[in-house]
């Protein structure tokens, strides 16, 4: 209820926004459409994702395999239409733990400012002098490999980059007249943060988090290519990728398919969060 | 009567690039009950930096010396928290850009509620039948429309109403109005100040107008300081300060407004520019725009006294008047 009124009227803006804007229209229905696919990929997949067809070992597409089949026999379309799931899940996971932990911190530093923001803001530096795929990994070579750990490590390795962000959009809220003025009748900090700061921010926020799981689609496949993301039998298009990358003068079909299906996806993230940020900034 | 604030040489040091300088020098100030008190004065003389000193509300760059005693508490002893506390309830502020002063993203209802849920312990049905009595007294006709309306669609004046009712919601004792009028038309101007007027007179409230048009302190105040580079340098009553004014940098501001300029071709102007705070003249701080320099006021920087029972002034002209009672200041 209070959710409905705090937030129709930007809501609504953002969406007639979207749907008047060919970018952000055909990349948030490309994105719809990717979505989708994850949710209902399972029962329109023409065969099992494990099952072994020994009759047709590494086949190229046919009638019967449309994407062909693995050095195993195992259908390639089944295989990706059930990893997209899991790709999508990491990464979706992994960005909100980015999402929520990186707001906080972000936030908290440019309001308190000072040494606290000081000292949070060195640690955030040290961490970002690696690139993220390296924390991530070492995150990972800490955990052992699982698609559970892949997230975990993927969402802590993104954390720095993305609070420095949020630190940064926070900080132009903290100076405006309006969190002058709610100070002056007495509102607590508390307050000012979750009313103040975070809505203010949301334009920024959901540009930012749009970008993450860019980022997070390619850290996942990227674990799951050197064999430290989601287990096999799993499907899971880097972990394809990477059955397939022997076989390459063979047998194309392997890593192609799960190469153009990463491709894509992260392309349609990156550009649907480009059009966001025309949207709310139509100035840079 | 009581004084409900009483602020003794607060002294407003910032300190940037490893220098310090005072923005506001020594400023002593009484505010009886129900009494309306002006403080007028160019831009950059430290008029805001001395109010947010005041509502304890400074950057943390800013440090401050002296006392500010509210209602007898010196409010440079409570911690943040305390402060948040006394904030809204015994003391508030209505800012000078009203356009900004309100957050985007919120209804108007809910910004003013936030006051009454914090320091009068309202739920939101007590808090909003409150709200719409206060859009209603301050003036704004479709408080209900009003009170579900995000700030964009309001104009300046009804935006600076909004402010008002936020700033009294919780009936503080002392409103400081920091430049309330000055991003606002000539006409919205004194609707602005009419409603505040009323206002002050229904709650009984103090008030500090700050402004740098005497013709508002015309209007609204009893008594008046005027500041220069930092200091106090003249204190009267209204009557006294717009008829008998005894600085010469009070004489130039009367000069210069609109109001003493009938039949002149060209408003007068002080010639020159208020210093920066760290680039105060060792003597009298107004002494490179002042018409009656002598030797003495390039070397000693004049205290602020007596000059008979009305006006205090800091001006060499008036040594003979203070031979007796000279302390420097
Ligand atoms: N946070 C700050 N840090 C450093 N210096 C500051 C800060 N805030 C204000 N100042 C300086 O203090 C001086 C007085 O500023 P102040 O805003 O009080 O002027 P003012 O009298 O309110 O002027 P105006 O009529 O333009 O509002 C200015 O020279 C300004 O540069
Ligand atoms: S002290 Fe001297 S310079 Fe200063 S205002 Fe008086 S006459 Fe002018
Ligand atoms: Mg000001």
């Amino acid at each position: 209820m209070f959710w409905s009124k705090q937030w129709s009227m930007p809501r609504l803006e953002l969406w007639e926004k979207i749907m008047q804007q060919k970018k952000a229209k055909y990349s948030f229905l490309m994105m719809l459409c990717i979505v989708l696919l994850g949710i209902i990929g399972p029962w329109i997949a023409p065969h099992d994702p494990t099952k072994t067809y020994y009759e047709a070992f590494m086949q190229g597409p046919s009638k019967d395999f449309w994407l062909g089949t693995d050095a195993i026999g195992r259908d390639i379309l089944s295989r990706m239409l059930y990893g997209t799931r899991v790709t999508l899940t990491v990464a979706v996971l992994a960005s909100v733990m980015t999402f929520v932990a990186g707001t906080l911190i972000g936030v908290t530093c440019a309001y308190l400012g000072g040494i606290v923001d000081n000292l949070i803001m060195r640690i955030m530096d040290i961490m970002l002098a690696l690139p993220g795929i390296v924390l991530a990994l070492a995150i990972v070579a800490l955990l052992g490999p699982s698609q559970e750990n892949a997230m975990i490590a993927i969402g802590i390795s993104s954390i720095p980059a993305f609070s420095i962000l949020i630190r940064g959009a926070a900080l132009s809220i903290k100076q405006s007249g309006y969190v002058e003025a709610s100070r002056s009748i007495g509102s607590s900090n508390w307050w000012i943060i979750t009313r103040q700061f975070i809505p203010n921010i949301s334009n920024v926020l959901v540009v930012y988090t749009t970008m993450f799981i860019g980022s997070a689609i390619l850290g996942t496949s990227a674990l799951g290519f050197i064999g430290l993301g989601a287990q096999p039998p799993t499907p899971e298009w880097g972990t394809m990728l990477n059955e397939g990358k022997n076989y390459l003068r063979e047998a194309w079909w392997l890593a192609t398919f799960p190469g153009l299906a990463i491709t894509a996806v992260v392309f349609t993230v990156y550009l649907l969060g480009d059009a966001l940020r025309d949207i709310f900034d139509p100035k840079s | 009567m009581t004084n409900v604030l009483e602020v003794t040489g607060l002294t407003t040091t910032f300190s940037r690039n490893e220098r310090a300088f005072k923005v506001v020098d020594n400023l002593c100030l009484q505010v009886k009950r129900g009494e309306s008190v002006g403080i007028v004065g160019e831009s950059g003389c430290g008029k805001s930096v001395a109010s947010l000193s005041m509502m304890r509300l400074l950057s943390k760059n800013g440090s401050i010396a002296g006392r500010i005693q509210l209602n007898g508490a010196d409010l440079l002893r409570y911690s943040e928290k305390e402060m948040q506390k006394i904030r809204g309830k015994e003391i508030a502020m209505i800012f000078q850009e009203p356009m900004t002063s309100l957050n985007p993203v919120l209804t108007i209802g809910k910004q003013l509620s936030e006051g009454l849920e914090k320091h009068e312990g309202m739920n939101r049905v007590q808090s909003r039948q409150r709200v719409l009595e206060l859009l209603t007294q301050v003036g704004i006709s479709r408080a209900n429309e009003i009170y579900h309306e995000y700030p964009h669609r309001l104009s300046g004046g009804m935006r600076q109403r909004v402010m008002i009712a936020m700033a009294i919601a919780c009936h503080p004792k002392l409103l400081i109005a920091d430049e309330p009028t000055t991003a606002l038309d000539v006409t919205i101007q004194a609707q602005i100040l009419d409603v505040m007027k009323k206002i002050q007179r229904e709650l009984g409230m103090s008030l500090i107008m700050i402004t740098h048009d005497l013709g508002v302190v015309a209007e609204t105040c009893d008594r008046v300081l005027v500041m220069y580079a930092g200091q106090v340098i003249e204190a009267a009553d209204v009557r006294t300060l717009l008829r008998s004014p005894k600085h010469p940098y009070t004489m130039g501001l009367i000069k210069s407004t609109p109001h003493n300029a009938k039949g002149q071709k060209r408003l007068h102007s002080i010639a020159g520019s208020v210093p920066a705070p760290d680039h105060y003249p060792k003597g009298c701080r107004f002494a490179p725009r002042c018409e009656k320099v002598m030797p003495v006021c390039l070397e000693q920087n004049p205290p602020l006294l007596d000059v008979d029972q009305q006006s205090e002034c800091r001006c060499w002209l008036y040594r003979e008047n203070r031979e007796s009672t000279a302390v420097n200041g």
